[in-house]
């Protein structure tokens, strides 16, 4: 505090710049919302940008992501897969981008929530017209960075390390990567503003997340399911990306592992975009609903414990 | 419009707890209000309420023109919050953060001439968790000023700082409201209600028990003075509320001098602490 004492007192005579506010109406809630959008994407691109410099965060990134995929398809090996064409590596590097994409999702994105909320963030965005959605429009554009890299390392790394084949369409692997993204961006605020501290994220969903991953078809070819799981499966997005992906990669003679013999890609876009409208709709309610439980004092009440982590 | 903020029977309940019992406040524009009063004595809930972060059990709250609770994007933009305890951002530069904030503003201010009336300049390219307690403060106040609010909500931003940064502080709420903005500012330092604020309104255990310039919130409260003179060789005390009378009286009786008189006056520190007392 004593280095900047002269700049102040030197500036105390000197008004702020621009003077107070008269008072003049205001763009619209529609103008102020649409605004948002344009802020918030601009937000998500610096706190990605953040997190490209926090040098820890990275190394934990590659190690954990890439590291961890080339160490399993070393172990497992690249033979192909009995009675088909296809090799190990192919279905492992289809399972792990889906992975990935969950577990962001459900982890990461949960945890990043909580901390947003402990540490004020989410309430200071509170403050600010349009604030709520530049928040979430921010960390859906963080978290859409983030699966980018590291679903093209992973892509990658499977290719490089495994001789996994390139998909046959980019396109729909494109499309199915980006919308399953955007279509676990709500879960994963459901789950953010549900849980009371980042600290329980990891015990609260890493089981059910692990059983949906078992039951989606990801690991295992969903058909091997009883049928009752299975439309539990086709409830989540989780099924419906794994299903984009492995339409992206496989050939047509893999169908038969698939329910009703077909890639059903209309349905996968109608399921994750049924899922992004509605997590675009409910988030913004749920995010302001437990944020209105949140202030100073709440923020001040934690802060020793806050601060001892 | 000449009033900014205006409360009326504002109740707050938490279950069978009450920590507001019927509040009335009127803030007018341009004016330095404090909302003065102990720790508890419902001050940030008050403050939150008027912010449109809480909801009120009962009451009729007017902020702007508007009901807090109904408040939308519009509105909000004519506020300035500084909240207690903001830990926020902190991988965000301190220049960053300005600018991202002013972009959520029809009219922002520009963010180097803000950094500069903060005397933030020289932190303008530091990540905001390296800033010291005063400075981020500082950066507090900036961010809630960013968009040219008509009304600033300062939720105790003195706490924990030294005499030479407070007196900063102050000079800076100061311009702030010489520029024309209202400021209503909650603290448990009378000191400090008393040096900066137009008027002020003590709160104690959910009610406001007294409210007015400091001049007259020093009569509103004051406590009885003490006499004290020498009769029969012993001191006698009087307690009255008019010591002047009381001293007037007495040399009346005596017929001139009185021996070992002494008007004894609590000061407003006083008056406030027995205020405290009486209510509690």
């Amino acid at each position: 505090m004593t280095g900047t004492t002269t700049t102040t007192t030197t500036t105390t005579t000197t008004t702020l710049p621009g003077g107070a506010a008269t008072g003049t109406p205001r763009a619209g809630g529609g103008g102020v919302n649409a605004r948002g959008l344009r802020v918030g994407l601009r937000r998500g691109w610096t706190e990605y940008l953040h997190l490209v410099r926090d040098r820890r965060e990275l190394i934990n990134n590659m190690v954990g992501t890439v590291g961890v995929f080339a160490l399993l398809i070393l172990w497992i090996g690249d033979g192909p897969v009995e009675g088909t064409g296809v090799s190990q590596s192919t279905f492992m590097t289809i399972g792990f981008l889906a992975f990935t994409v969950f577990s962001n999702g459900l982890m990461a994105l949960p945890m990043a929530l909580t901390t947003d909320r402990e540490d004020g963030t989410l309430l200071r965005l509170r403050t600010l017209p349009g604030g709520i959605t530049a928040y979430l429009t921010g960390r859906a554009v963080t978290f859409l960075c983030q699966i980018v890299v590291q679903g093209v390392l992973i892509l990658a790394t499977g290719v490089v390390v495994g001789d996994a084949g390139l998909p046959r369409d980019w396109l729909t692997l494109t499309w199915a990567l980006l919308l399953g993204t955007v279509a676990v961006v709500p879960l994963g605020v459901a789950i953010g503003c549900l849980l009371p501290n980042p600290k329980t994220a990891a015990g609260a969903v890493g089981l059910p997340m692990m059983i949906l991953m078992v039951t989606s078809g990801v690991m295992i070819p969903v058909t091997f399911m009883p049928e009752p799981v299975q439309w539990v499966s086709q409830a989540f997005p989780l099924y419906w990306q794994g299903l984009g992906l492995r339409a992206a990669f496989m050939p047509d003679s893999m169908l038969a592992a698939e329910i009703a013999g077909s890639w059903r890609l209309p349905w996968v876009a109608v399921a994750l975009g049924a899922w992004a409208v509605a997590g675009m709709l409910l988030a913004p309610v749920m995010v302001r609903r437990v944020t209105r439980r949140e202030s100073g004092s709440r923020l001040a009440d934690r802060r020793p414990a806050a601060q001892a982590s | 419009m000449s009033t900014a903020v205006s409360v009326r029977g504002l109740r707050m309940a938490y279950g069978t707890a009450e920590v507001l019992r019927g509040v009335d406040l009127d803030i007018r524009r341009g004016e330095i209000f404090t909302l003065l009063g102990p720790n508890g004595a419902g001050k940030t809930t008050t403050i939150e309420i008027l912010e449109g972060f809480r909801n009120r059990s009962a009451g009729e709250v007017s902020v702007l023109g508007a009901d807090p609770a109904r408040g939308g994007d519009a509105w909000r933009a004519r506020l300035g919050i500084v909240l207690q305890n903001w830990r926020d951002h902190g991988r965000w530069g301190v220049r960053e953060l300005l600018a991202h904030v002013g972009e959520f503003y029809d009219r922002p201010r520009d963010p180097d001439e803000l950094l500069a009336a903060l005397g933030l300049t020289e932190q303008a390219a530091q990540r905001v968790n390296r800033l010291s307690g005063g400075q981020r403060r500082r950066l507090d106040v900036g961010l809630g000023i960013m968009g040219r609010p008509e009304l600033l909500f300062l939720d105790e931003p003195t706490t924990g700082f030294d005499p030479e940064a407070r007196r900063e502080f102050h000079l800076l709420v100061e311009r702030l409201a010489a520029d024309g903005m209202t400021v209503l500012l909650t603290t448990h330092d009378l000191a400090e209600a008393e040096k900066l604020a137009h008027r002020t309104a003590i709160l104690v255990r959910g009610e406001i028990v007294a409210c007015g310039s400091p001049a007259e919130l020093a009569d509103a409260v004051r406590a009885e003075s003490q006499v004290r003179w020498l009769e029969d060789g012993r001191e006698r005390v009087l307690t009255t509320a008019d010591p002047s009378r009381a001293a007037w009286e007495l040399h009346e009786r005596f017929g001139g001098p009185v021996p070992g008189l002494q008007v004894r006056r609590p000061s407003l520190e006083e008056n406030y602490l027995s205020l405290i007392g009486r209510a509690a």
